[in-house]
């Protein structure tokens, strides 16, 4: 799934701002973005419920799911919702198999008006995997779900990625995104400010955390450009560009100093991505 | 057409269509038993002044009274509610989102409206005849003219009678599709073409407009009073017809257009 050059207003408004989007076939992408980012207009965009000022999406197969809180008949149990839905599509999936999934089995004849919001989410994704989607947009899915709620639906999304599935999921909630995606796309005021591996991500520019066979000297060596300095708990960080970093290397090994490890620093997401919308 | 059953079942499990064809059904009876026990009668009314005469004035009487307020009423109750509830569900997303286009789920939606709005005039014509003839029996009736009609052709004006007002009855259906998807309102789906029905019959009754009154909507309603005379003249059938016609594009076009166009954001 591509987007390129995606532009959208309402009125005075600019919803989405020359996006670019790349979703890889059977990845689980994430997109995130504070409240008016822009999201929720790329999602319904991309369910073709909105019509776009300019650019190209293209979608290889079809796209299911939902966006925001899913609708549901409530005079209508959860298997008729779901068979109503089905009688809609030219090859809907079979309704028993998609209400085992979500795990609505045991409730599916009783009237959707009693459900809670988390039964209501899990119909939301019944009603999109109902309709043998290549690509599955949910928004907020965990939205409603208890914390086990949250661990099936997360092992639900895992499943349908290795299955082939492409997820793009929209969520606030950036442990389950942590946990879920391989790429984000990071929107800010409707342009992407971010987009790429979660791990990219995480990973502050800059920054290396350091351990050699004698820290002191490390320390002490000093290097145009880097700063050093040690940790509590043992090892330097040292912060420069990466050329200086890789000379800071070399001379440490000329020095007799043997380095044991060096990774860049990562950081948590929520702190990546407030610092990326700050 | 593959949305139409789809919409067919959803309309027969909500409760508010149970109970207009429970209405439908019931009405005319109780209103029968009601009748039966006065001995006054609605002297002012269309056929008031024969209910105990003959037993096809009844559905005769219901049907002058329906077309003031009960017609559009009936027909609003699922038109105008059919495309605003999918915005207060929250469920085109569901919809718009499967094999059928917005063009086809518009048709059927539209189609369905019709179907459940003609069948609860069908059931309240049945009803009513049933009811008369149950309250009075198979009397000849006397026509709008003077004259006696037989009881063959009184029960075959009473069905065509009520079949009159089916194309006025789908112009409504446009008119409360139009109100439900403009407004994505419920309430002024169905209030809407109720409240305008009552003012075309006010303007109606008024005057003011000269010779287009003919052109308001609730016109056609009248229109059967030609057929229940011993010499029955059919001008205004086809005007009325002709109305309703009108009405019908007027209200589905743009209608269809809005739905089409429409972002759901």
């Amino acid at each position: 799934m591509s987007g390129r050059a995606l532009r959208k207003s309402y009125g005075d408004g600019v919803a989405l701002d020359d996006v670019d989007l790349t979703v890889h076939e059977g990845a689980v992408h994430g997109l995130l973005g504070p409240n008016g980012a822009g999201k929720t207009t790329l999602l319904r965009a991309l369910l073709g419920l909105v019509r776009l000022d300019a650019g190209t999406l293209e979608v290889q197969g079809t796209v299911g799911g939902f966006v925001e809180t899913p609708g549901a008949y409530p005079y209508l149990t959860g298997r008729q919702n779901l068979q109503i839905l089905a009688g809609l599509d030219d090859c809907p999936g079979d309704v028993d198999e998609v209400l085992r999934r979500v795990d609505l089995a045991d409730r599916s004849d009783t009237l959707v008006n009693g459900w809670s919001l988390g039964m209501r989410q899990r119909l939301g994704i019944a009603a999109g995997l109902l309709r043998r989607p290549d690509v599955l947009v949910l928004d907020e899915p965990a939205n409603g779900l208890d914390p086990l709620g949250a661990r099936g639906l997360r092992d639900l999304v895992r499943e349908l990625a290795a299955e082939g599935l492409t997820v793009l999921l929209c969520s606030h909630d950036l442990a389950e995104v942590d946990a879920l995606c391989e790429d984000v796309t990071v929107l800010v005021g409707g342009q992407v400010v971010w987009s790429g591996a979660v791990t990219d991500l995480r990973a502050r520019p800059g920054r290396f955390l350091v351990s050699t066979s004698a820290d002191d000297r490390a320390l002490r060596l000093a290097v145009d450009g880097l700063a050093a300095s040690p940790r509590p708990d043992g090892g330097l960080v040292v912060v420069g560009a990466t050329e200086v970093v890789d000379a800071y290397v070399l001379e440490l090994a000329a020095q007799g100093v043997a380095v044991r490890g060096l990774v860049r620093e990562s950081l948590p997401l929520e702190e990546a991505f407030l610092e990326l919308t700050a | 057409m593959r949305v139409l059953p789809w919409e067919l079942r959803k309309l027969r499990a909500q409760s508010s269509v149970q109970v207009a064809f429970l209405v439908c059904l019931l009405g005319p009876p109780l209103l029968a038993v009601v009748l039966g026990a006065q001995t006054g009668l609605p002297k002012d009314t269309l056929f008031g002044r024969h209910v105990h005469d003959s037993g096809f004035a009844l559905p005769l009487l219901l049907l002058g009274f329906a077309g003031t307020w009960a017609f559009p009423l009936l027909t609003s109750l699922v038109a105008g509610d059919i495309f605003a509830s999918e915005d207060s569900l929250g469920t085109w997303s569901a919809v718009l989102t499967r094999s059928r286009t917005r063009a086809e789920v518009f048709t059927g939606k539209v189609l369905a409206a019709t179907l459940v709005a003609v069948g609860l005039l069908a059931v309240t014509a049945g009803s009513s005849l049933l009811s008369g003839l149950a309250l009075t029996g198979a009397h000849p009736l006397t026509g709008l003219s003077g004259g006696q009609l037989s009881a063959a052709r009184s029960t075959l004006l009473v069905l065509v009678s009520w079949a009159c007002a089916i194309p006025a009855l789908i112009g409504f259906t446009a008119l409360a599709c139009l109100l439900s998807i403009v407004s994505r309102n419920s309430v002024i789906g169905i209030g809407g073409p109720v409240v305008l029905g009552l003012l075309m019959q006010l303007l109606a009754l008024v005057g003011g407009l000269g010779s287009a009154t003919g052109l308001l909507l609730t016109a056609p309603f009248a229109a059967w009073h030609g057929l229940v005379r011993e010499q029955p003249y059919y001008g205004p059938l086809w005007q009325g017809a002709l109305v309703s016609v009108v009405w019908v594009v007027a209200c589905l076009v743009p209608a269809r257009r809005v739905l089409l166009q429409r972002d759901f954001a």
